[in-house]
Order: C-alpha cells, then structure tokens, then sequence
C-alpha cells in the first residue's frame, strides 16, 4: 500500500510538472531561509555555553541611577570582595581595549603589527574559563610578562616555528615591553571572550610596567575599565551578593558616584534572558526575534503555497479520488495517502533546501556577519525544536489538503461535477491575502530603512569628510628624536602638491571623543551646570579648516597655543551646543568669556557651528575643543585623482620617519559610514527577506493563476466566441487576484507604519513616513503580482476558442 | 433474492418545491440475473444506480441487500457492504491516470487488505482471462477505449462481487468495442455474476434478461427480452 502511494505520488508529481516545481522550489526556499536563520539563532544561543562552569559565574557590572549598565569596573573591587565575602571562590579579571597596541616579534628585520584584539588578563584566566590550551600549560599564565597566542597569532607571528619559547615587543601606553610566549590557546567560535593575544595582567602590578599611567593600577577603585567575573558557591544567592558588593562599593568609596553593582549571570552576557533585562549584553536580542519571526512568516507563506495549490488542484484530484472511494477506499486511507504526499513533497524540498543553503550560507554570512557553518545548528537543542516545527508545518498544511480532498461525495466527482465550496476558496483566498501583507511589509519596511540609511549617509554633517585620508599616528620608538621626526614628516606632507590641507587630532569624527567630563560652568556659575556633560576633543590650529567646520563666533586656536602645555592652557573652542548647554543666548555673548572648569578657568575663544563628531542615531554633543598638537591621528585632504600613488607615497614618507611603525590609515568618509554597519545590516537582511518572500509568494500567485485560468477555460472560450477581446479577458482574469493584492497591502500599511515608527525613534535624525513611500511600494507590488498573473491571463485570452470548447 | 427495493422515493428541494428523482421505485433482483435500465435524459437511470450501489442514500423507502436492511445501516456499514458485494464500471472508465493498468486492477485488493502474493495471483488471473497480460505495464492514456473499459471491467471484478452496476459500459465505444464488452457481461452473468446495466441502446438492452423502462422517476414499464 505504502509503496502504491509512493508511487502515485511521484507520478503525480512528475506528470504536474510545474504544478510541482512551484510547491518543491517554494517549500525548499521556505525551508533553507529557516534552516539558515536557525543557524544564527543556534549560535547566538550556543554563545559562551560551552564554560564549565557557567552557572556558577557571574559578571561584575556598574549601574547608573539611570539604569545604563556597563562592565567596565575598577580593578581594586575583586579583590576586596573576595577577602569579604567567602561564597566567592574566584574572580577573573581582564581588560578589552586598553592594552591594545604594536607587537613585534623579536628578530631581525621582523614585521611591526597593529594589534587591537588584544588584553591583559588575570593570571588564572586559562582555568577559570573553559579554553583550550594547547601548548604550554594554564598555570605559566601567572607569571608576569608572559604572553599566550592564538594559533592563528602564533603562525602569523613564528610561522612554521615553535612559538613557546619565543618573544615579543608590546608598544603601548604602558610604553615598550618583553613578553615571552608560554602558551598557545584556541578559543571556539561561540565564544564573546576572544583575543588574538593575552598578556598576563600581572605585568602591570608592577609599578614600574605602568609607564605613569597609575589609574592602571590594580587595586585602585577609581578608573573603571577592568572586566570582572566572579565564581560563586552554587548555594549562594548572587541577588543577595549583588546588594553587599554595593553596601562594599559606598564603604569604600569616598567621592560618591551613586553607581551600584550588579551581578549578571555568565548565562545571559551574550543574550538576555528577556527584553526586561537591560544589563548591556554582546548579542542582540531583538535580531534574534526579529530573524526567527521573518523565518516563521517565510516558511508560512511557503507553506500555504502548498495549501492553495493543493486544493486549487483538487480539481484534477477529484476524480482519483471518487474512483478510489467507489473501489473501497475508507476516507482514513486517503486521508494517509494525502499526507504521504505532503510529507514527501516536504522531505523532497528539504534535501533541496539543504543544498540551497549550501550555496547561499557565504552570502548569507556576510549579510548577518558571522562565521557560521552547518554544525552552528547543531550547537544547542534549537535544532530539535525546528525540526518539530518542520514536521509540525508540513503535516498541518498537509492535513487540511488531506481533509478537504479525501471528503469529496465520489457520484458528484465521477459526473464530472467539481464541488465548489465557498468555504475552500475563502480560505485560499486570505491565505493570498496573508502571503502578500508579509511580503509588502518586508518590502515597505525594507523601503524605510534603505530611506534612513540613505539619509544618515547623505546629510550634511557640517563637516566634509570627503577624499580626507586619516594616518594612525605612530606608537613605537617615541625617544628623544620623536619630536624632531614628527616635524619633518608634516613639514614632507605639507610639500606636497596633491595635499590641499593637513591637520593632527586625538579624535577624528566617527571615532568617537577623547574624554568626556563635567565639571563645567558659566563664570556666574548656575547651579546644576556642573553636573552636565562635556565631550572633550583634542585639535590642533589646522583641524577646522581641513575637516571644513564652520565658526559661528570668534576664531580657532594658533599653532603657538597648540604648543602650550595642558595644565598651562587656558584657552577653549566650544560647540553652538555647549555653549547653549552652559546657559550663553548667543555664540556672540559666550565669547571671550572665561568658563569654569572645576578650578580652573578658560577663555572660550571661538564658538565652532554645531557638526556631526559621530553617527545621527544621536544628536549632538556639547563638545569643547583643547588645543593640543596630538599625533593620535594624521588627517590629509587629497587634492587628487590618483589616490593609489598617493597613498604610497605617504607611507614611504611615514617608514621614513618612524620605522618600525605600521603604516595605518582609513578614510574619513569610509570610516564615519561604519557607524552605520547595525543599519546596513538590517537594511541587507530585509531586502534580501522581502525579495525571497516575494518570489516564494509570487511562485503561488503564478502557480494559481495557472489553475484558474484552466478551470475557467471553457467561460474563457464561450466569451470570446461571444466577441470578448484580449484585453478585456486578461482584465477579468487579472481582477480578482489584484484585489487580494490590495488589500493585503491594506493590512500591511498600518503595521509597518507602527513598526518603523518604533524603529525611527532610534535615531535622533530620521526621515519621514512619507505616504508617498507606502504608494510606491503598493505599486511596485501590484505591478509584480500583476505580471505574474498576466503571463497566464493572456496566454489564455489569446487562445483558440474552438480548442478551449471542444475538449469540454 | 439479491436485493429488493420498496416504495422507495428520493427527492431534491428547489425553491421550496419537491423535485422528484425517484418516485414510489418497487424492485426485485435475484441472483444471477441481468437487467437493463433504459430511459430518456434526466428520467432516473443514474440516480437508481447510484442508489442500488450504495453511493447515493434516498430519502423514503426501503433497501434490502442480501437480507440487510441498508436504510437501517450506518454510513461505514454501508460502505463495508457495497465494498463486499458490488463492481461499478463507468461510461468513462475512470481509471486512475497514474496507475498502470496492473495497478488499476489491484487497487480494490489493496482496500481490502489482500495479501501480497494473492493480489498478485488475483491480479494475473482477471489480466490473463481479458487478454491484457501484455498491456499492463501501460498507463491508460496509452490504451484505446475499448481496451480501458476492459481493464475498468476488470477492476470492478477482481474482488470477486455478486453485482456489477455498469453506467452506460458501452457509451464512449464504437459498435464493435460495444458488442465485445456486452459479449463479455453475457459470459460473465452465465458464470453467475448479477448485472445491472444502465444504457441507450436498444441492442445493448437486448442481452440482458429483462429491461426496466424508466420516465420521470418512475418505473414505467418492465419487459422480458
């Protein structure tokens, strides 16, 4: 029996050929976008859950009264808890960002590398998380000047070489330092900790290592920026915890921040456990619900393709199942039959879709920028749950097909009689109608945010970052002659014919501030003032006019006050905004006038026109310009075509003058873009959601067409007999489908106006919901589904009638 | 006695009006006969046929089947008698187009759980007696009308029933396919399978034992050939 059913099943498949290849293609695109998007949401799950002992640790955090959490602590907390409180086994602490700088191998002529992905870390870092050591053992780690690699380092480094053993240079804040390599790590792909290299925190308790720099040390409570996790007993009720580490932090703590500590479970660092907690987590939660939601929807459209097509079918079923019934079939035999059918239709498209993930997983990687392969969905139990919607999916559209076929009365069907229930074609129809809202809402809210990425993109900004080539200014070898090679190397930029202008700065827009502080106010000082906050950029006499900023009042600094030492200065540029923030009514009434700074007063000498420093998801800071002559960056505006030449040209200059430096640089326009990658990814993700969503509903739309214009041939060939034209029977074809279309662009309209308003408050500069856009998008739907329709329309308007009515 | 009907009426309501399809029909068959059903468009022929076959349920009346009363029989009891006891071979064979005509053959046996190596002797058996062992790989779009009511004939008797109900058996053939498929229902009823056959033709009506005449419904008159 079973065999038979097999049988007539792929016969049937294969003599509906095309009836076929829309059911199969749709069903696979359906359920590769799934299998693809499971992946993701596999792997976001599957992130850091593969420590030992993740339940037991907890991460230290700090909260403002407004809620923002961050886990930057200060260093000096870990351990006087440990000391204090016994239900803490361990701690581990490390830094992200800090340590980062130059790393040479120690040999000759060997390669300077900029290394960013790097950190001190705690000395029982390799057995306090779950890495793998693979050379040199965990407990080497302790010791100071120590550093691990990751295989991938290792070989970029030494090559073929044995690396434990070897040694390295580290230029960085904490000036030049020896580190020998004692091991070699391998971090899995799901895991937030990764570094290229750790050195062994260590180092820095000497105070020597520090290099002056002593918010570094490692027991001061006052800089935050050390990471710190704490194993607990499994007894302990880290809440309770969370509230004595805080009684710790206000005993201890003699200038009150009003911060408080809290302990975030290990578990949830990457993703929340719900949208409540707002602990500042490394995965996003929303895209994972966002993504599984456009998974879900694509493979419903899919799916209800298999259900329109399989009733709409019905027709050429009937009589097979009329036969059937009169021969001795139970309604429960055919019944099985029909969902066999549908169960091999679903396993045929899931091979399908498994090779099509095959070949779509490396766009798909690059659209949700992660690194993931097949065995990403293996990595948690998220698999088994698909799996079971899978199978729950294929058997719920296969079990209506099933119902509706196997209750056919076999004396109407065997007349030749198709029974035409109202109640199939309304259900064919809103599942049209629930197809096209979800792919016209993709389509529209893909529309919006293409609209707010071209807008942040475009808007003026108030500066011009165009053909503006920022150089990373050097790190290693700053001795004696630093001074003398940097002013040779600008006095060699400056030379140049293709550089129009040239300027140094700690901070360039789009990398964010060099400090922010408060502590300001007006001479008169109004009370409050001081508690606001000021971004702090550091520029030199030439940073407006080569970044093309605008003055509003007053002028910029002179190369001579650039000079002048930073206790000594006493002169300031201030945005339009910080003036405004300090109470001034006019940038002509804040000039010239002397603000506090704590202690000290400065002249604001200038008031620069509000700009955009960073991206326009917010508005812009109040921001105070020191004058310092700071080689952080080099920025150079090119005045030429021939960029490639130029380029080279500068970093022949730039080895010239501080070798063993890496010649870096960025572009300015390039670089303030990259603030957008959340935005462009979305914007990728759904235009590529809206376009599969399309075809797979546009698969159905053609595959009914089909049916329709076949059961209504002989209406069809009757009217054109009757002197019916082309146009009018495309026309009459077309109508009702449009009109599903319709309205599912009805249904669609409100939600995405909601949704994208939601979105859009985001972002501090946003563009409208202009109606216009809703229109456009109706269009262009109505237009797809239009031609999709017509190809079939007017295949049949355009058919001999007297073949159409003899065959009848 | 085979089955019996008495008094038997079924209707349609249009419009608040009865439409009668079969009016006051009293019939008995006995084993082993052969009737025609004859009559005009519209008179019933179907309708009774359709009744007699269980496929079609009447609204007055009563049905007895091989001493069951069928108005008194659930739906699933119904069909597990007409599976039982009765063929129905059509006017337009209704073959499953995707079953070759081996497969066609089998289908009722597979209904009826027959095992294996049975369906397969039964199945070669009804192929070898037809003449058609050397066509049953072919699907029935590859055969000719005449040899598709064979196969359709075939099918309704492999599950060895006392009646076949044939709806107009000979209406799509040309006289000489006609003639063998009513050649062929005279042996059959000779080796004593009760036939009931619906038709237009006068000469087919002829090879069955007695005609029934039917007009709007009603039984107008019977007569013995």
């Amino acid at each position: 029996m079973l065999k038979t059913y097999f049988k007539i099943t792929l016969r049937n498949l294969w003599r509906n050929k095309l009836y076929s290849f829309i059911n199969i293609a749709g069903l696979a695109m359906g359920i590769a976008a799934f299998i693809l998007i499971l992946q993701y949401v596999s792997f976001e799950k599957s992130v850091n859950g593969f420590h030992e002992n993740i339940a037991t640790t907890y991460r230290l955090l700090n909260e403002d009264p407004k809620g923002q959490t961050w886990p930057q602590v200060e260093p000096g907390w870990a351990q006087k808890a440990k000391d204090r409180f016994p239900e803490i086994q361990a701690y581990c602490r490390f830094e992200e960002g800090v340590g980062q700088g130059i790393v040479r191998r120690n040999a000759e002529n060997a390669e300077p590398f900029r290394e960013t992905n790097v950190g001190y870390a705690e000395g029982n870092f390799f057995e306090f998380f779950s890495f793998n050591v693979l050379e040199g053992s965990a407990a080497a780690f302790k010791k100071p000047n120590v550093v691990f690699l990751s295989t991938a380092t290792a070989k970029k480094y030494f090559g073929k070489a044995e690396p434990v053993g070897q040694s390295l240079t580290l230029y960085n804040q904490f000036g030049k330092a020896n580190y020998t390599v004692s091991g070699v790590y391998d971090i899995p792909v799901n895991s937030d900790i990764r570094y290229d290299m750790v050195f062994s925190l260590e180092t820095l308790s000497n105070p020597a290592n520090l290099n002056d720099n002593d918010w570094a040390q490692l027991d001061n409570l006052s800089s935050q920026y050390i990471h710190t996790y704490f194993r607990i007993n499994e007894t302990a009720d880290y809440k309770k915890l969370e509230q004595k580490l805080t009684t710790l932090r206000n005993e201890l703590k003699k200038d009150k921040d009003g911060l408080v500590f809290r302990l975030q479970p290990f578990a949830n660092v990457h993703l929340p456990a719900s949208f409540s907690d707002t602990y500042q987590t490394s995965g996003n939660l929303k895209y994972v619900y966002i993504l599984s939601i456009i998974a879900i929807l694509i493979l419903a459209i899919a799916w209800f393709n298999y259900i329109n097509l399989s009733t709409a079918n019905a027709l050429k079923r009937a009589n097979e199942v009329g036969v059937r019934k009169v021969v001795g079939a139970s309604r429960g035999s055919l019944v099985l039959q029909f969902l066999g059918e549908s169960m091999l239709v679903n396993l045929i498209s899931f091979g399908l879709a498994l090779l099509i993930v095959r070949l779509l997983q490396p766009l798909f990687n690059t659209i949700i920028e992660k690194e993931l392969t097949f065995t990403s969905l293996l990595s948690t139990p998220a698999w088994v749950a698909g799996l079971v919607l899978l199978i729950i999916g294929s058997l719920l559209s296969g079990a209506y097909t099933a119902y509706s076929l196997s209750g056919f009365n076999p004396v109407e069907t065997l007349k030749g009689k198709l029974v035409k229930t109202t109640k199939a074609v309304v259900l064919r129809k809103s599942l049209v109608v629930f197809q096209f809202s979800i792919s016209i809402g993709l389509l529209l809210a893909t529309a919006f945010i293409y609209r707010q990425l071209n807008y942040m993109q475009n808007k003026n900004l108030g500066v011009n970052t165009d053909q503006l080539l920022v150089i990373r200014g050097p790190q290693v070898d700053k001795d004696s002659t630093y001074k003398m090679r940097r002013t040779a190397f600008i006095n060699a930029i400056a030379q140049q014919s293709f550089v129009k202008d040239y300027s140094l700065s700690g901070s360039v827009p789009g990398n964010g501030y060099n400090f922010a502080t408060s502590g300001f106010s007006q001479p008169g000082s109004r009370k409050g003032d001081e508690l606001k906050s000021f971004s702090f950029a550091l520029i030199d006499d030439r940073y407006l006019n080569t970044y093309q900023i605008g003055l509003a009042a007053g002028r910029t600094f002179t190369q001579a006050e650039t000079m002048v030492d930073w206790n000594d200065n006493d002169k300031v540029l201030m945005n339009e905004k910080a003036i405004e923030e300090l109470g001034f009514k006019s940038p002509e009434e804040a000039l010239n006038t002397k603000v506090q700074w704590d202690e000290r007063k400065l002249q604001v000498i200038g008031v620069v026109k509000n700009y955009h420093h960073i991206g326009l998801q917010k508005a812009i800071d109040p921001i105070i310009f020191y004058p310092q002559s700071n080689s952080a960056y080099f920025t150079v505006r090119l005045q030429t075509d021939r960029i490639q030449d130029n380029v080279a040209q500068l970093e022949t200059m730039f080895k010239s003058y501080f070798r063993n430096n890496p010649f870096e640089y960025f572009f300015a326009n390039d670089n303030f873009n990259k603030q957008y990658i959340s935005e462009q990814q979305y914007s990728k993700l759904f235009t590529t959601a809206s376009v599969w969503a399309i075809i797979i509903a546009c698969l159905g739309l053609f595959g009914l067409a089909t049916y329709t214009v076949e059961a209504r041939t002989k209406e069809i060939g009757v009217r054109k007999v009757l002197g019916a034209n082309v146009l009018t029977i495309a026309r009459l074809l077309s109508k009702d489908f449009l009109q599903l279309v319709f309205i599912a662009f009805v249904i669609a309209v409100p939600v995405v106006w909601y949704a994208m308003y939601r979105w859009l408050e985001n972002f501090a500069y946003k563009v409208q919901l202009s109606w216009w856009v809703f229109a456009a998008a109706g269009i262009v739907a109505i237009g797809i589904a239009l031609l999709t329709i017509s190809f079939q329309a007017i295949k049949a308007a355009i058919a001999n009638p007297v073949k159409s009515l003899r065959t009848q | 006695m085979l089955l019996e009907l008495k008094n038997m009426f079924k209707w349609v309501t249009v419009g608040g009006n009865r439409i009668f399809l079969l009016k006051d029909i009293n019939l008995q068959v006995q084993e082993g006969e052969f009737i025609s059903i004859m009559g005009p468009s519209g008179s019933g022929k179907s309708t009774l046929l359709n009744v007699i076959g269980m496929l079609d349920g009447f609204d007055e009346g009563e049905y007895n089947f091989l001493h069951e009363s069928v108005h008194k029989l659930k739906e699933k009891q119904r069909a597990q008698l007409y599976k039982q006891y009765i063929g129905f071979v059509f006017q337009q064979y209704h073959l499953i187009d995707e079953l070759t005509v081996y497969e066609n053959i089998e289908t009722p046996l597979l209904y009826q759980d027959v095992k294996s190596s049975e369906r397969k002797a039964m199945v070669a058996d009804m192929l070898d007696r037809f003449n058609i062992v050397g066509k049953k790989d072919l699907f029935p779009s590859q055969l000719s009308g005449g040899q598709q009511q064979l196969v359709g004939i075939a099918r309704a008797l492999i599950a060895k029933p006392k009646l076949i109900l044939a709806d107009e058996p000979t209406g799509n053939l040309n006289s000489r396919q006609g003639e063998e498929i009513m050649e062929l229902f005279t042996q059959l009823n000779k080796e004593g399978v009760t036939i009931i056959q619906v038709t237009h033709s006068e000469k087919n009506a002829a090879y069955a034992g007695r005609t029934i005449h039917l007009l709007d419904g009603r039984i107008e008159k019977h007569i013995n050939n």
